[in-house]
């Protein structure tokens, strides 16, 4: 290292340090609170503050409904991203295809993703209503969607894609606008199919951003709570109980502060274990591109 | 000459010290208009509080009051309350006088965020008031708070339907569900369902399951502090409430029902039955009502005749935060608000009464007319479980009795993992 590199790197260090300290505070702060109150037993209704160690999550490898919660959140993260994900594309597709009325198309994707999450919930409530609800009078069925052990997970799954669709048809179809046209031209030439064009040409160059969507996404649908807690408040059974929900459940509505950090703690975990996989992937293909 | 100089030097300074001292006081007169801050939830309809409030202020010229309004839910009342309370450790959490929902009390108490009123109330200032209001407001032999407005769980019936097929207002399950298959049979309107109630996994729920517990001759939490003490009869309970809809007397879709899901169909017409609070009654009388005139209260159905079946209660209380910098002023507010006269004007409005005298008024009997229906369910309901551990309780029992109704689990199961499930959420507390 020459001098002047030696001196670069002190200043990047000096101009990094500012971020590195706010982020640090921010969110490495707050984490290790969580987890050190996570360690404890606190109730503060009932003086209760004492160390337990790894008590609370000794017991939640052995909680029912903790792992009911643990499935359900898995379970709603693959399918809500999922389904996100292929119809967000084939919406982006559609668009670019479209010749007229795309931007009132574009204002009314973001009408779904704009409304706020408990307003989504109450116009999905009124959809799914038994009696006479609008989603039961199109399919002329009875069906009790939110009080079904086996409908109401897929009912908010539904509800949830309706909402962030739109989110992940915006990324794509702003990456599609930036694909020259010259390289369809070329597919064309060499007599390209459609569907090859879209497996060889498309879908690698939407590649990395549909990672970064993914990678969003996924973060979000760990966190589920909005949908569930408005709708469904985790029933019927606790088939729509998410992590957060539970965390929320015992954090504020009972006030078991250790408890609930440690539902919490794991909610992290998940999140960074899943954060860092999408990265490593993401750098990989950085690498390679 | 010196000494005198210095004694007038002195007693000039003490004289300065005085008024010095005189003047940090004056900074909090006594007889200075003092402002508390009352935190309650908005009234439907015309609020009435604004009026309360004034009439307050002028019989009480040197105190201000500002209203604050809480959030719309339960949930968020609660959590705006603990955050603040919790946080503010004792000191001025930024209000004095709360609205707290009846299930609050004792884990507030317990808390340290209530001030003890026993000794700020005259003899027999709760005597007025229903039994089981007034026991929502003791806990561990001390009053923390004062019955502000109540609500009673109970049957409504569609008295149109029940006349016209010689019916009366059914006393047990047995003639409930007769009554039901008969109406059903001759209606022939696939729309009209029998009983709804509320079956959602929330604290609705819970007040179904402790007025089938009830029902059956048990509880919830005995006095001994054990958790389902009688299992068999709380499996019964439970059984009752999944076969009401295996029979086919209630949908399938009250295990997703909430207490508005269940008002908006039985005051559309579409049920004979309904189990709800007192508030609904107003609801069902509104002028475009399509059932207006046709309902009819009752109390809930026994399980069996020899056994009593009486209603939760619901409503809320006023409390003073033990913070408060003003607590004579925030306890005179307390005791004008849930006095009969404040009460009276309250029950103008769209809440019920804690006091039973005010079920009889000729005014607001004319007003309201089912209020002498009420006094006898109200006379005999009874509070949820009066602890400091009450959400802990519901929300651990939620999932359970939820599985119990939709089917997937069998009562008995449930009522184990509910016993397994309290009794974990109460050993933190030992």
């Amino acid at each position: 290292m020459t001098g002047r590199e030696r001196q670069d790197r002190r200043a990047a260090i000096a101009f990094v340090a500012p971020a590195v300290v706010v982020l640090a505070a921010l969110t490495a702060g707050p984490a290790l609170w969580i987890f050190w109150l996570s360690l404890r037993e606190r109730l503060p209704v009932f003086g209760v503050d004492r160390l337990t160690g790894f008590g609370h999550y000794a017991f939640l490898a052995t909680d029912a409904r903790f792992w009911s919660a643990f499935r359900v959140t898995i379970i709603f993260t693959i399918a809500s991203v999922a389904l996100e994900l292929v119809l967000g594309l084939g919406v982006a597709l559609a668009l670019r295809g479209q010749r007229v009325g795309r931007r009132s198309a574009l204002s009314l994707l973001l009408l779904a993703w704009a409304l706020p999450g408990v307003v989504t919930a109450r116009v999905f409530e009124w959809l799914y209503y038994p009696a006479g609800g609008f989603v039961n009078v199109i399919l002329g069925t009875p069906l009790n969607w939110l009080g079904s052990p086996t409908l109401a997970l897929p009912a908010l799954i539904v509800a949830d894609v309706w909402r962030t669709m739109p989110f992940v048809a915006l990324f794509c179809y702003a990456r599609l606008l930036t694909i020259p046209a010259a390289v369809y031209e070329a597919a064309a030439v060499d007599g390209a199919s459609r569907s090859a064009t879209f497996r060889f040409v498309t879908l690698p160059l939407l590649g990395p951003v549909l990672l970064v969507t993914l990678l969003f996404r996924t973060l979000d649908a760990l966190r589920a709570f909005d949908l569930m807690f408005v709708l469904t408040g985790g029933g019927p059974a606790g088939m729509t109980e998410t992590l957060t929900v539970y965390a929320y459940r015992s954090l504020f509505q009972t006030l078991r502060l250790g408890f609930g950090s440690a539902i919490g703690v794991v909610v992290f975990l998940l999140v960074m274990l899943v954060a860092a996989a999408y990265l490593r992937v993401l750098r990989r293909q950085d690498a390679t591109a | 000459m010196t000494l005198p100089d210095a004694r007038n030097i002195l007693t000039a300074a003490a004289v300065v010290a005085v008024v010095l001292l005189a003047g940090c006081g004056e900074r909090a007169r006594p007889d200075g208009p003092v402002t508390i801050v009352f935190k309650h939830a908005r009234m439907f309809g015309d609020d009435p509080v604004p009026r309360l409030i004034a009439a307050f202020e002028a019989r009480h010229p040197g105190i201000r009051v500002k209203t604050e309004a809480l959030g719309a839910s339960s949930d968020e009342q609660h959590q705006f309350f603990v955050i603040n309370l919790e946080g503010a450790r004792g000191r001025g959490a930024g209000f004095d006088v709360m609205m707290l929902d009846v299930i609050w009390v004792p884990e507030f108490a317990r808390a340290g965020w209530l001030l003890d009123l026993t000794d700020s109330l005259a003899p027999g200032e709760l005597a007025g008031h229903f039994p089981a209001a007034a026991e929502a407001a003791r806990w561990n032999g001390r009053v923390w708070a004062l019955p502000w407005n109540f609500n009673v769980g109970l049957l409504y019936y569609r008295a149109d339907l029940l006349a016209r097929h010689g019916l009366s207002p059914p006393r047990t399950d047995a003639e409930l569900a007769n009554a039901v298959r008969v109406i059903q049979a001759a209606e022939r309107d696939p729309k009209l369902d029998g009983f709804v109630w509320q079956g959602k996994q929330y604290e609705g729920l819970v007040c179904n399951a402790l007025e089938a517990l009830w029902a059956s001759g048990t509880t919830l939490i005995a006095s001994t502090g054990e958790v389902l003490p009688d299992p068999a009869r709380a499996e019964a309970a439970l059984a009752r409430l999944r076969g009401w809809i295996d029979a086919g007397l209630s949908p399938a879709w009250v295990s997703a029902a909430d207490e508005e899901l269940t008002r908006r169909a039985f005051g559309d017409g579409r049920a004979i039955f309904l189990r709800n609070w007192f508030y609904a009654m107003d609801l069902f009388e509104e002028p475009n009502s399509p059932v207006r005139g046709k309902v009819g209260v009752a109390p809930l159905p026994r399980l069996t005749e020899g056994v009593g079946a009486p209603g939760a209660t619901g409503g809320s209380l006023l409390g003073v935060s033990r913070g408060s910098r003003h607590p004579e002023a925030a306890v005179a507010l307390a005791r004008f608000l849930a006095s009969e006269d404040a009460q009276r004007v309250l029950a103008g409005g769209s809440v019920l009464p804690t006091r039973a005298a005010l079920y009889a008024d000729p005014a607001l009997v004319a007003k309201r007319p089912h209020m002498p229906a009420f006094r006898d369910l109200a006379t005999s309901a009874r509070p949820r479980p009066l602890t400091p551990a009450y959400l802990m309780l519901s929300t651990s029992l939620q999932p359970e009795v939820s599985a119990a109704v939709v089917g997937v689990k069998s009562p008995a199961r449930a009522v184990a993992d509910a016993r397994h499930q309290l009794e974990h959420a109460l050993s933190g507390l030992r």
